[in-house]
């Protein structure tokens, strides 16, 4: 009978306490959201599950937690806390990234820098509310739209902070439908957004091959502390579009960057127990997440519109909202937008060019905080 | 510690400002530098105007035109007309052809925005889908032109 009542002193049933209860309904939304709604199912589904898991009660000192050494979790929590996943994730990336709309358009890219001003507004922000620098720089760095740049940096700076900013950044990149069409507009008017964006001229295949050579040095020596990131992210570009080397490129843009994503999802769900998750400071990085967003999406329209007065030729104002660096969800948002209102006006190639450049700046924008704080 | 005077204590404002700031010029040195990679091509290639002297390069550079293919310089509104205007390129492809492979050709010889062309044409079913992206001309829309030539 002793027996019988220690077993069932250990299961969940017995251990669980309300803040796993709150976990637990939190990974359903997040599951409901990937597989039902379809929202970034490939982020939410893992993460989704990854919360489940993560918050199943268990006896302390089991092995078994995230946070347990020598758990199996934990060791593959190890990816994340060493910036090593992001950095895989980045290959793949570089791996699947079409410049060639970047390359025909290269003014484009200072929307991907516009949208970066979230970033510091935030930065800011989270100063302004009592955060110390380095969790300030890793919150701030969720309006850059990028998880897995979000994920390295906070790993860099902030440990503890890992799980909150991990959910935030991907919560709002799988919100992009909802949360940047009414910024966009809000802040253009009819006439803007049926403006139309000429047709991209043909980019040679040389330049395709120099481009991420190029990048990869000019990005790096600007920022030595973001070449985890844009040194795989190039060097993914450079197997895709160097031509011989297209099994490793496959390869990349495929089974490494989907295992990566899997054990990164997961783990990063798994972080997210309640009684560490469940603070008052993760309700306050989910906020300025969502401040951090809008104003990135507001900085790239409204920088686009800036850029208008000085152009013979304007620019659809609406591309400013994917400068951030989520992709390609942003640029597939800017597109539909642009095409309720007219629908043969196609954005998309020149939004990827946006987007794109914001991988690189939000990339940057990782760099520059480290060194600060690297600094301080 | 709380508000501007966190922000001042922990140096945000220099921080802000000199992290925007160095995002805006390196993304501006880089697209600075690509958009001069096409031109450093060309002279590489040596196919720049500054170098057109030394080849004997022919003195009208338009593209030749397919035999029996014709861009007219005000290109037609109407669908019927501008399909028209394709048919020749059609022949050149065969019955059956890939959609990407009709971009190519329509592109070769000028045809503007052929990508929206395309996207009506499969809208008004002048191109019919066989599937695996494999397309073929509307035989119905062939003999509409032929009526009204």
């Amino acid at each position: 009978m002793d027996l019988l009542f220690q077993f069932l002193t250990n299961t969940g049933y017995y251990l669980a306490d309300y803040r796993n209860v709150i976990m637990i309904v939190v990974g359903f939304v997040f599951l409901y959201l990937g597989t039902a709604k379809k929202y970034e199912p490939l982020l939410l589904v893992p993460i989704g599950f990854g919360i489940l898991v993560g918050n199943i009660p268990f006896f302390k000192g089991f092995g078994l937690g995230i946070y347990e050494n020598n758990s199996v979790l934990h060791y593959l929590y190890f990816g994340v806390t060493t910036g090593l996943y992001p950095s895989i994730v980045f290959l793949g990336l570089g791996a699947m990234t079409d410049f060639s709309s970047l390359l025909a358009r290269p003014s484009l890219m200072l929307l991907g820098a516009a949208a970066q001003m979230g970033i510091f507004f935030t930065l800011l922000g989270a100063l302004a509310l009592g955060f110390l620098p380095k969790e300030a720089a890793s919150i701030a760095i969720i309006g850059g739209a990028d998880g897995p740049t979000s994920i390295f940096l906070t790993a860099k700076l902030a440990p503890h902070l890992i799980g909150p900013i991990a959910i935030a950044a991907y919560s709002y990149m799988a919100l992009i439908p909802v949360i940047q069409p009414p910024i966009m507009r809000l802040l253009t008017n009819r006439k803007e957004r049926l403006i139309r964006m000429p047709e991209l001229r043909e980019v040679s295949k040389k330049e395709r091959i120099i481009f991420p050579a190029v990048a990869v040095i000019l990005c790096c020596f600007l920022a030595p502390a973001s070449i985890p990131l844009l040194g795989t992210f190039f060097f993914g570009n450079f197997l895709k579009e160097c031509g011989v080397a297209d099994r490793l490129a496959q390869t990349a843009r495929t089974a490494i960057i989907d295992t990566a994503t899997i054990l990164l999802g997961l783990t990063v769900g798994a972080s997210t127990q309640g009684d560490v998750f469940l603070t008052p400071k993760s309700v306050a990085i989910f906020v300025l997440g969502a401040v951090a967003f809008s104003i990135a999406t507001a900085s790239g329209v409204i920088f686009a519109k800036i850029m208008n007065l000085f152009l013979k030729e304007k620019i659809n104002p609406l591309l400013g909202a994917a400068g951030v660096s989520a992709v390609p969800g942003s640029a597939r948002e800017v597109h539909l937008v642009g095409q309720s209102e007219d629908p043969e006006n196609f954005l998309l190639m020149h939004a990827m060019a946006c987007n794109s450049s914001g991988v690189i700046g939000s990339a940057i924008c990782a760099g520059i905080l480290w060194s600060f704080m690297v600094v301080l | 510690m709380y508000g501007l005077t966190a922000i001042s204590t922990h140096n945000g404002w220099a921080m802000a400002f000199a992290g925007a700031l160095i995002v805006f010029a390196g993304l501006v040195v880089l697209s600075s530098v690509i958009s001069q990679l096409h031109k450093v091509l060309l002279f590489w290639e040596k196919k720049h105007p500054v170098f057109k002297n030394n080849h004997k390069m022919p003195e009208n550079d338009e593209p030749e035109e397919a035999p029996g293919t014709h861009v007219p310089r005000e290109f037609p509104t109407d669908l019927d007309e501008t399909a028209r205007l394709y048919q020749p390129l059609i022949e050149e492809l065969g019955e059956t052809f890939y959609l990407s492979d009709l971009y190519e050709v329509a592109k070769k010889n000028g045809f503007p925005h052929p990508h929206i062309t395309l996207t009506a044409f499969r809208e008004a079913e002048i191109l019919l889908p066989y599937g695996d992206g494999v397309f073929g001309w509307n035989p119905h829309t062939e003999n509409k032109d032929k009526e009204n030539d």
